[in-house]
C-alpha cells in the first residue's frame, strides 16, 4: 500500500532540502526558519505515516529496506530537532536536511514492497530490538560524523587565519567537539547493544557457531573504531583534528556496512 | 513632503573643514532656532557628530532654496561664507534626503561600517530639536521611522556583528574557539597597552581568573591589581600556563618565550584541552610553529589585522543587505507620507460626503416623483449647507493639527471613520 502522508512529510522535508542546497550554493542562510517549521511539521505526519504502516502490515515497519530507511529519516529528523533545541546552532540542518529527505524519499518510493522477511524465524522480538537499537546508534553516528566535518572545516578557518564564509556561520569548535563527544557517547551505547542483540539472536538461530557475514564483519570494523575513540578520549583528552577524521572514518565504515546486505542480513530467509 | 538635508560628512570635507563647522551642543538650541526662523522651513534636526554636519528640514511649501537657505545657514552661523564651504556640502531633497537619513542612522553611511554609536547620535540630535520644539510634525515621523530602521538594519544583517578592531578580534576568535568565554582562565605576559585592552575585553565578555606575569614582578603586580588578577612569577609562567585557556603575550624579549616543546608539553599537560595564543609582541614571544600543533591557535599581531580586515569586507557584504532594507524602509514611509499627506485626505473627504448626499438626493427623488425646480433647488441648497457646516470643524482642524506632531495619526484617525480607503 501507499502511504499519502509520508508523501506529504515529503514534501515538507524538499523546503528543508532546498534551505541546505541554497545555504551551501550562496554561502549564506537561506530560510532557515522555513526549512526548521517544515522539518517540525514533516515529521509530524512522517509519525503519522510510521503508525499507519505499521497497523497495517501489523507489525513495527522496519522489514523493508524501504521502511527502515524511512524510519532513519523520522529519527534523524528529530534528532535534529533536540540537537537544534540545544545548541541553537543551524549549521547541522545543512547535513541533516537532504539526509532526511533522501531517506524519506527511499522509503516512500519503495514503499509497498512485500515485507521481505519472509520467513517467521526472522519475526522474533529480538530481530526488532536489534534494528531499532542499530538505527537509533546510526543516527547518532551520523551527528557524529556531521560534527567532524564541521570541525575540520572551522579548524581549517582558524588554523589558516584568513575568515571566509564559513567562519562566520559555522558554531565555535568547543560546541562542535561537544556535540560530536555527546552523539558519540550516546551513539555507542546503542550499537553496542544492537550487535549484542543481533549477536543472542543469531546464536538462539544457529547455535555457537553461527555464521561471520560481511555485514557483521563491517559493523565490528566500525565498532572498534568508535570504541577506540571513545577510549582515547576519555584516557589522554582525545579530540580535535584527528578525532575528527576517525568519526568521518568509522562513519564511512558505517556507510558501506548498511549497503552491505548479504548473507543473514539480505533482508531474506536465509 | 517637502524634505531637505544639507550637510558635508568624513566622505566630503577634510576634519579641519569638519571641526570649524560642528555645531557644539551648548549652541544647539540656538541653532535649531535660527533653522526653523529661514522663510519657509518649518522643522529642523541638526546632527553634529565629529564625522558629519547635518541639517535637516521640511520646508512649509515646496520651497527651490531651501537647500541654499540652509547651506548659507551652516556657514553663516560661524561667521564663515558660503561659498567657502559650499564645495565641500551635498544636499539632498525628498525621498533622497529621507535615503539619507535612514542610511546615516543604519551606519550604513559610517565610516566604519556597522559602528553603533551612530544611531546614539541621532537619537540624541532627535532629543535636542524635540526639546527645542523644531520638531513638530511629519520630520518628527521620519526621525523615529529612521530609528526603526536603524533596528532592523542591526539584528536582521550581520553588519555589526564582527569585531572591527585587535582587541575585539581576539575575543571574537576566542568565542570562536571556545563559544562561552564564561569560566575560562587567561594569562597575561607581559605588560602593553594592547595586551590590557585584550584582557579588559575578555573579561567582560565572562572570562575569569586572570594571571598576571612579567620579568619585573613590580609590574606584574601593578597590572594585576588593573585587571583584578593575581601577579605569578615569571620563572613559572610554564606552569601556570597549563592551567590557563588563553594567553596573551607582549614581553620585549628578544627571542620566543614559547616554544614548540614548550606548547606540546602543555597540550599533555592540559589532556589536549584548547589553547588560544595571543601574541601581541614584536619581535615576536611565541613560536609560530606552535600554529600546526593539533588544538592550538596562534595569532599574531598581522594575523589578528588579517581578521578585522576579513570582518570589514564581511560587514560590507552584509551592508548590501541593509541598503536594500532602507530601500524597502524608504518606499514604505514614502507611500504612507503621501496617503496621509493631508490635502488628499481633505478632498476625499469632501468627495466622499457630496457622495452619500447625491445618493439621498436621488433615493428622494425616486420617492417622491417629479419635484419642481423650485423644490429640488431648495432641498439642493438645504443638504449642501449641512455638508458643507458638517465639514467645516474637521478640514480646519485637519489642516491645523497635520502640522504638529503625531498630526498623521490624526489624519489617519479621520480617514478611519470615514471609512477612506488608502
Amino acid at each position: 500500500m501507499t502511504n499519502l502522508w509520508l508523501w506529504v512529510s515529503l514534501g515538507l522535508y524538499s523546503l528543508g532540502l532546498l534551505h541546505a542546497i541554497l545555504t551551501v550554493i550562496t554561502r549564506r542562510e537561506k530560510m532557515f526558519r522555513i526549512g526548521l517549521a517544515a522539518l517540525s511539521l514533516g515529521i509530524v505526519f512522517h509519525l503519522v505515516a510510521l503508525v499507519e504502516d505499521g497497523l497495517a502490515v501489523a507489525h513495527f515497519p522496519i522489514t523493508t529496506p524501504a521502511e527502515a530507511a524511512s524510519l532513519v529519516g523520522f529519527v534523524l529528523a528529530g534528532a535534529f530537532l533536540f540537537v537544534y533545541w540545544r545548541y541553537q546552532y543551524q549549521s547541522l540542518s545543512v547535513f541533516v536536511f537532504p539526509l532526511v529527505f533522501v531517506l524519506t524519499l527511499t522509503g516512500a518510493v519503495g514503499q509497498g514492497g512485500d515485507a521481505t522477511w519472509g520467513s517467521p524465524l526472522l519475526r522474533t522480538a529480538w530481530v526488532y530490538i536489534h534494528v531499532c537499537l542499530i538505527i537509533l546508534g546510526y543516527t547518532a553516528f551520523f551527528l557524529t560524523f556531521a560534527a567532524g566535518v564541521m570541525y575540520l572545516i572551522q579548524e581549517h578557518e582558524l588554523k589558516s587565519k584568513t575568515p571566509r564564509a564559513f567562519y562566520y556561520r559555522l558554531p565555535p569548535l568547543e560546541v562542535i567537539d561537544d556535540l560530536a563527544y555527546k552523539s558519540l557517547a550516546i551513539g555507542f551505547p546503542f550499537i553496542t547493544l544492537g550487535i549484542i542483540t543481533g549477536a543472542v539472536w543469531a546464536s538462539t538461530v544457529w547455535g555457537p557457531r553461527w555464521p561471520l557475514d560481511p555485514k557483521v564483519a563491517l559493523s565490528l570494523v566500525s565498532w572498534f573504531i568508535y570504541l577506540s575513540l571513545l577510549f582515547t578520549r576519555w584516557s589522554a583528552g582525545w579530540r580535535g583534528r584527528k578525532a575528527a577524521y576517525f568519526a568521518i572514518a568509522g562513519f564511512a565504515v558505517i556507510l558501506v556496512t548498511w549497503g552491505t546486505n548479504t548473507g543473514m542480513h539480505s533482508f531474506v530467509s536465509p | 513632503m517637502n524634505f531637505c538635508l544639507v550637510g558635508l560628512s568624513y566622505k566630503t570635507a577634510p576634519v579641519e573643514v569638519r571641526e570649524r563647522l560642528a555645531i557644539p551642543e551648548e549652541r544647539l538650541p540656538e541653532a535649531l532656532h535660527s533653522v526653523v526662523s529661514l522663510p519657509g522651513i518649518a522643522e529642523a534636526v541638526i546632527l553634529s557628530t565629529c564625522n558629519r554636519v547635518e541639517v535637516f528640514a521640511r520646508a512649509e511649501f515646496n520651497e527651490a532654496n531651501a537647500p541654499l537657505a540652509l547651506g548659507d545657514f551652516m556657514a553663516s552661523f560661524h561667521g564663515l561664507d558660503y561659498h567657502d564651504i559650499v564645495q565641500y556640502l551635498y544636499h539632498y531633497r525628498q525621498r533622497e534626503a529621507i535615503r539619507h537619513i535612514f542610511r546615516v542612522a543604519s551606519s550604513l553611511d559610517s565610516m566604519v561600517i556597522g559602528e553603533a554609536q551612530i544611531l546614539g547620535q541621532v537619537k540624541d540630535a532627535y532629543a535636542r530639536a524635540r526639546a527645542a520644539g523644531t520638531l513638530a510634525g511629519v520630520l518628527d515621523e521620519v526621525m523615529t521611522r529612521s530609528f526603526a530602521v536603524a533596528k532592523r538594519v542591526r539584528t536582521e544583517t550581520g553588519i555589526a556583528s564582527s569585531a572591527v578592531s585587535i582587541s575585539y578580534a581576539a575575543v571574537e576568535l576566542a568565542r570562536k574557539i571556545f563559544g562561552t568565554l564564561e569560566g575560562k582562565h587567561i594569562l597575561v605576559i607581559g605588560a602593553g597597552k594592547m595586551s590590557e585592552l585584550a584582557a579588559k575585553h575578555l573579561i567582560n565578555s565572562g572570562a575569569s581568573n586572570i594571571l598576571v606575569t612579567n620579568r619585573t614582578p613590580e609590574r606584574a603586580e601593578e597590572m594585576a591589581v588593573m585587571l583584578h588578577g593575581r601577579a605569578v612569577p615569571f620563572e613559572k609562567l610554564l606552569e601556570y600556563a597549563a592551567k590557563c585557556d588563553i594567553v596573551i603575550s607582549s614581553t620585549g624579549a628578544p627571542g620566543f618565550i614559547i616554544r614548540k616543546p614548550d606548547a606540546q608539553r602543555l597540550l599533555s599537560e592540559r589532556r589536549n584541552r584548547p589553547m588560544f595564543f595571543i601574541d601581541i609582541a614584536v619581535p615576536r614571544d611565541i613560536d609560530p610553529a606552535i600554529n600546526s600543533l593539533d588544538n592550538i591557535f596562534l595569532y599574531d599581531i598581522d594575523d589578528l589585522q588579517k581578521v578585522v580586515d576579513a570582518n570589514l569586507k564581511e560587514r560590507l557584504r552584509e551592508a548590501q543587505r541593509g541598503e536594500e532594507i532602507a530601500e524597502q524602509e524608504l518606499e514604505k514611509l514614502v507611500r504612507r507620507l503621501k496617503t496621509l499627506d493631508v490635502v488628499p485626505t481633505i478632498v476625499e473627504l469632501q468627495g466622499h460626503l457630496e457622495q452619500i448626499r447625491m445618493q439621498e438626493m436621488a433615493r428622494l427623488q425616486s420617492q417622491f416623483g417629479h419635484l419642481t425646480e423650485q423644490q429640488r433647488a431648495a432641498i439642493d441648497m438645504l443638504t449642501k449647507g449641512m455638508v458643507n457646516k458638517i465639514l467645516h470643524a474637521p478640514v480646519s482642524h485637519l489642516k491645523h493639527l497635520a502640522q504638529e506632531p503625531d498630526g498623521l495619526k490624526v489624519v489617519e484617525t479621520v480617514r478611519k471613520i470615514f471609512n477612506l480607503k488608502e
